[in-house]
């Protein structure tokens, strides 16, 4: 095997369905883990790695849908790609709003597989990126003072050190002192990136009269 | 005929009053009796010369036929008195001798004097005077002594009505029962007493005197004759007063002499009558003798002690002795006699001794052997007080043998009567009842002995016909005219409460002998007539009812034929109701289903069945056939035979169409079931097998990835292609299960009757088969046993055949497009259902895939049906096969175990 580490898991009670289809994947390059039911997988320990659920949705245990709903739930995102003997069009849709990736009607063929595999993997590894990118920020975050992040909201709303002095009631030097802190501490580039920050954060910008809230 | 004058002279007598009056009258006529014979010859006289005794029309008035001047006229002879004188004496030699022979010779006197042909004498006949008889003839007309002519109309009673001599010529032109030829007469009254009774009469039939022609020695009657005849005429009228004057004394000596003799011949006729009777006696006791031996009946003579004396062999016989039994035992009558006859014996007895005679009885004697034998016997005695007799015996065996059998007859006859359920009763010709039977006293409510006697319209006809009655009954027998007589008549009849009611009559007049009688059989017919009237009510009362429903109605007689419809069907049909008596109600079907219609009607007419047909008929309002249903049923009698046929028709035409299309729908909701039972049984194979699939495929495509690979992943590769193989037989696998998974299914297993399931799978497609232009027909045996299965599952067997049948006929050439469902039983425990169809038939080389799945001929077929119809079939303990239909087509049977349960075949897998 080759290629940036990820792992496509595969859930279908039928073991030859599971093999053939654990076969597909393999033949295209891709690490994949087979399991005949949900239980065995959540029972499994995952790889930190971009990953991908190829997943039945009639499974005797517990339906696929309810299945993905159980893992959005318990906070596990990962991308499904569901399979299904039926050819359902509400099943399809609802499986889709529920943020399903693909949905894949038996008998499919291996490169069909493949693309959507693919694609699950990238928008895995983009999120996992996306999420380990937040989490720095996040830590990032973490090592401000409240006054500093009391400062940096006000700071990305565009006020002006002696603005945000006069709000917190401390001079602007202070201020300044502190807004190097937090541009350090964050190592943002620039206001823009601070701004770029703090939404990917989730900070909004606050007008005077609402207090910043210390998280 | 001879035209001359014919002289007839005749003479009256004087008229001088008290004195017997003497004229003598000379009546000279000549002729011929208006006989049509000739006096000269032999002639028998006539019979009857008088026809009547008035002048009938036509005749010559008197005085053209008399001449009498003509005596005065001609030359006239010399008296001569010695001829008279002659005369005279011999008239009174001939009264002295005898005063019979008086006017005899008298005639022949005239005769003789006046020198004429015949003479003689015209006496009034003393019944008052009607008519004179010639009493005595000579001459010519002697042999006419004893006739005579009318009074009024001869040439006597000219004379007497003029009372003068007359002469007569030719007095045949007046008198036309005088026929004469050459008649001179001349005639003369003569009196006695005063009256005139008659005429004497002399007649020259010839002209030998010369009448006509005066000549000197010829001539004819002139006054010398008439001066004769006067003499003579008075000495006839004294002679004849004389004679009567002796003879009214010879009568009294007569009288006289003849009570004398009288009294003489008492005498003598006493005497003779007791020779006679001794003569008799003699006689009497030969035809006695010759009675008792002639063997006619019994005969003895006994005496009143009771011995018997004498005996002839018939009397013998009968009570089977010889003469030495009677002699020697010295056998009595009273010992022949059997005990109960003893009083009757003592009664006869007394009777003898009494008036001399014992009037016939019947008893019986004994016979030798001890057996009786029935007799009537009659004794007298031979004297009056006397003790012998004779006793006279009968055997009455025979006669009590036929009264035996009579009897007998008369009692069967009266029974048969008695017995009869009519009432008989006799009556005579008076009308009284002669006879009464035991159904006449139920009937009327006399009793028998109370009816007898009295007269039969006194007891059984109302009042207010009676006198009709008896006319009727004089009429008859008067005129033998019964109008009422020898057939069936109903009339009234009145009970002994005088209650009345109606009675059928018979009467048959007998006649026997003389007498008439007259033998009624009568019945009650109270409860016809009610029932009669019940149902005239009734039908009344229907006849209402059927004209104010508001349905169709219809009646008609035991035969068949139509004979009423209410008015709703005139309306409906707009044809008048003559049009539709009989059978002209076929008129207003449709033509294509008035045959089968009027078989179906002739069939229930035939056999009582309740009659209903489904028949199109026009309806003139909108002239259109719409469908309508016909039934009728038999209304049955009191003898069990039907009396009418009552009927209704219902236009079913939108209930029809309404169920043609529900049909439809059902059939379309069947068929959408099917399809989607087929659409979620694919879709349910489908995803089944879609799993074998996608381990297929995926592995295929893997396959080919892993050779791919640089360098190739062999092993994989044959992994991959090993999956595959398992995945194919996964997924025949499963096909395998889906027969499986029918068993799977909880199903609903009952014991079903075969022949409904089909009826109501059939009932489902039927519409829709025949849309397709296919004819369904079924042939389903009676009494097959019941199957164990589901119905719904057998259904749909059914169903799939009747439907690939229908359409494997759906070209052209399997003209007629005929389906076929059979249902019979094979074995003991089987039953068999086909559905043939005259398709194309099964091609011989796909003959063993038809039941494959999957395998369709059809465009849009799934090819399921047939597969798992075997199934179903299979799995109800049966089997399901194909053979080709004759001429042409394919027969799809299956076979069913019947009745118990059956154990389910391994699942094959």
């Amino acid at each position: 095997m080759s290629g940036p580490p990820c792992m496509v898991f595969v859930i279908d009670d039928d073991p030859l369905v599971r093999d053939s289809i654990a076969d597909t994947i393999a033949s295209a390059g891709l690490p994949v883990q087979a399991f005949g039911s949900t239980t065995e997988f959540m029972a499994c320990p995952r790889p930190d790695v971009p990953a991908c659920l190829i997943l039945d949705v009639q499974l005797p245990d517990l339906s696929g849908l309810d299945f993905q709903s159980e893992l959005t739930k318990s906070g596990i995102s990962i991308p499904i790609v569901f399979i299904t003997g039926h050819g359902d069009i509400p099943m399809s849709v609802r499986a889709i709003k529920a943020g399903a990736l693909e949905f894949l009607t038996k008998p499919f063929r291996g490169p069909e597989m493949i693309d959507a595999v693919r694609k699950a993997l990238t928008q895995d590894r983009e999120f996992r990126e996306h999420e380990s990118a937040l989490t720095e920020l996040r830590g990032r975050l973490a090592t401000l003072t409240p006054r500093e992040r009391q400062v940096l909201t006000l700071v990305i709303t565009g006020l002006l050190n002696k603005q945000i002095g006069g709000e917190l009631g401390a001079s602007e030097l202070t201020i300044k002192a502190h807004r190097g802190r937090v541009m350090r501490k964050m190592r943002a580039d620039s206001l823009a990136d601070l701004v770029r920050m703090a939404e990917k954060l989730s900070i909004h910008p606050h007008t005077p009269e609402h207090p910043t809230k210390v998280e | 005929m001879d035209d001359r004058w014919v002289p007839a002279l005749i003479a009256p007598g004087s008229n001088s009053p008290g004195a017997p009056s003497l004229l003598h009258i000379l009546a000279l006529f000549q002729g011929r009796l208006n006989t049509g014979r000739s006096v000269s010859g032999p002639s028998e006289p006539p019979n009857d010369l008088f026809p009547d005794t008035s002048i009938p029309e036509g005749r010559v008035p008197a005085e053209a036929i008399l001449c009498t001047e003509e005596l005065r006229r001609r030359p006239s002879r010399t008296p001569d008195y010695e001829k008279e004188n002659r005369a005279l004496l011999a008239v009174a030699g001939a009264m002295m001798a005898s005063d019979s022979d008086i006017l005899q010779t008298l005639a022949d006197a005239i005769l003789e004097a006046a020198d004429c042909d015949s003479a003689g004498l015209s006496l009034l006949a003393k019944d008052g005077g009607e008519r004179f008889c010639w009493t005595a003839i000579a001459g010519q007309w002697k042999p006419y002594a004893g006739q005579g002519t009318p009074r009024n109309f001869g040439p006597g009673g000219d004379v007497l009505a003029r009372n003068c001599t007359l002469l007569f010529r030719r007095f045949e032109r007046r008198y036309s029962y005088l026929l004469p030829v050459l008649p001179a007469a001349e005639e003369v009254p003569f009196y006695v007493g005063g009256k005139a009774v008659g005429t004497i009469w002399a007649i020259l039939h010839t002209d030998r005197r010369g009448f006509d022609a005066p000549a000197l020695n010829k001539r004819g009657f002139d006054s010398e004759d008439e001066r004769i005849m006067n003499a003579l005429g008075k000495f006839a009228s004294l002679a004849y007063q004389t004679m009567e004057s002796m003879a009214d004394l010879r009568t009294q000596i007569a009288a006289r002499e003849k009570a004398e003799t009288l009294l003489r011949d008492q005498a003598t006729g006493l005497e003779a009558k007791a020779t006679g009777l001794e003569a008799k006696a003699t006689g009497l006791e030969k035809k006695i003798r010759r009675l008792v031996d002639a063997n006619i009946m019994g005969i003895f003579t006994w005496n009143l002690e009771g011995r018997i004396d004498e005996v002839n062999d018939t009397f013998l016989h009968m009570v089977q002795m010889s003469r030495e039994d009677i002699a020697s035992a010295g056998m009595r009558w009273i010992d022949l006699t059997p005990g109960e006859w003893r009083a009757g014996d003592e009664l006869a007895v007394a009777n003898l001794i009494a008036t001399g005679t014992a009037q016939p009885c019947q008893k019986e004697y004994f016979r030798k052997d001890g057996t009786r034998v029935p007799v009537m016997v009659g004794a007298a005695l031979f004297e009056k007080g006397g003790h012998e007799g004779v006793a006279f015996v009968l055997d009455l065996s025979e006669q009590k043998r036929a009264e035996e059998a009579f009897r007998r007859a008369e009692q069967q006859a009266r029974s048969i009567v008695d017995s009869a359920l009519d009432a008989v009763i006799a009556m005579d010709a008076d009308g009284v009842v002669t006879n009464w039977n035991k159904q006449a006293e139920q009937i009327f409510g006399w009793a028998r002995s109370e009816a007898l006697g009295r007269r039969m319209s006194d007891t059984i006809i109302p009042e207010q016909y009676r006198a009709s009655h008896e006319r009727g009954l004089r009429h008859f027998l008067t005129t033998g005219q019964g109008p009422v007589l020898n057939r069936r008549i109903e009339i009234t009849g009145v009970r002994r409460d005088g209650t009345e009611f109606p009675v059928e009559l018979t009467v048959t007049p007998l006649k026997s002998g003389d007498t008439w009688t007259f033998t009624s059989f009568i019945r009650d017919i109270s409860e016809r007539k009610r029932s009669e009237e019940q149902l005239r009510e009734s039908e009344l009362h229907l006849r209402r009812m059927t004209e104010t429903i508001p349905e169709m109605l219809w009646s008609a007689s035991p035969d068949g034929a139509i004979d009423y419809c209410n008015t709703r069907v005139l309306d409906y049909t707009g044809l008048p109701a003559e049009q539709l008596m009989g059978n002209g109600w076929l008129k207003m079907l449709h033509p294509d289903d008035a045959d089968q219609a009027a078989r179906a009607w002739m069939t229930s007419v035939k056999t009582g069945q309740p009659f209903r047909v489904e028949v199109r008929a026009f309806r003139a309002a909108d002239r259109a056939y719409r469908w309508c249903v016909t039934s009728a049923l038999p209304l049955p009698g009191p003898e069990g035979r039907i009396l009418k046929w009552y009927g209704t028709i219902v236009d079913m035409h939108d209930w029809k169409q309404a169920q043609e299309e529900l049909r439809n729908t059902q059939a379309e909701l069947a068929h959408v079931n099917r399809v989607v039972t087929m659409g979620a049984l694919a879709a349910s194979i489908a995803h089944e097998v879609n799993q074998p699939l996608a381990a297929i495929i995926a592995s295929g495509d893997s396959f080919a990835a892993w050779l791919a690979n640089d360098p190739p992943n062999l092993e994989r590769a044959r992994a991959a292609a090993s999956r595959m193989t398992q995945a194919a037989t996964q997924a025949s696998g499963i096909v395998q299960g889906l027969r499986a998974l029918f068993k799977k299914t909880p199903s609903i297993t009952r014991l079903l009757a075969m022949n409904e399931v089909i009826t109501e799978t059939l009932s489902l497609v039927f519409s829709e088969v025949e849309r397709k232009g296919v004819s369904l027909n079924t042939e389903l045996a009676q009494n097959l046993p019941a199957v164990l299965g589901d119905r719904v599952q057998l259904q749909q067997v059914i169903l799939n055949l009747v439907i690939n049948g229908a359409e494997a006929m759906a070209s052209a050439a399997s003209q007629p497009r005929r389906l076929l469902i059979q249902s019979k039983v094979t074995e003991p425990s089987e039953i068999l259902v086909s559905v043939a169809d005259t398709g194309p038939g099964i091609d011989s080389q796909q003959a063993s895939r038809v039941f494959a799945p999957f395998f369709t001929t059809k465009p849009e077929g799934i090819g399921m049906g047939l597969s798992i119809s075997r199934s179903i079939i299979e799995a109800h303990g049966g089997r399901l096969w194909a053979e080709a239909n004759q001429p042409r087509g394919a027969v799809f049977h299956f076979a069913l175990p019947a009745g118990a349960i059956h154990s389910m075949p391994a699942a094959r897998t």
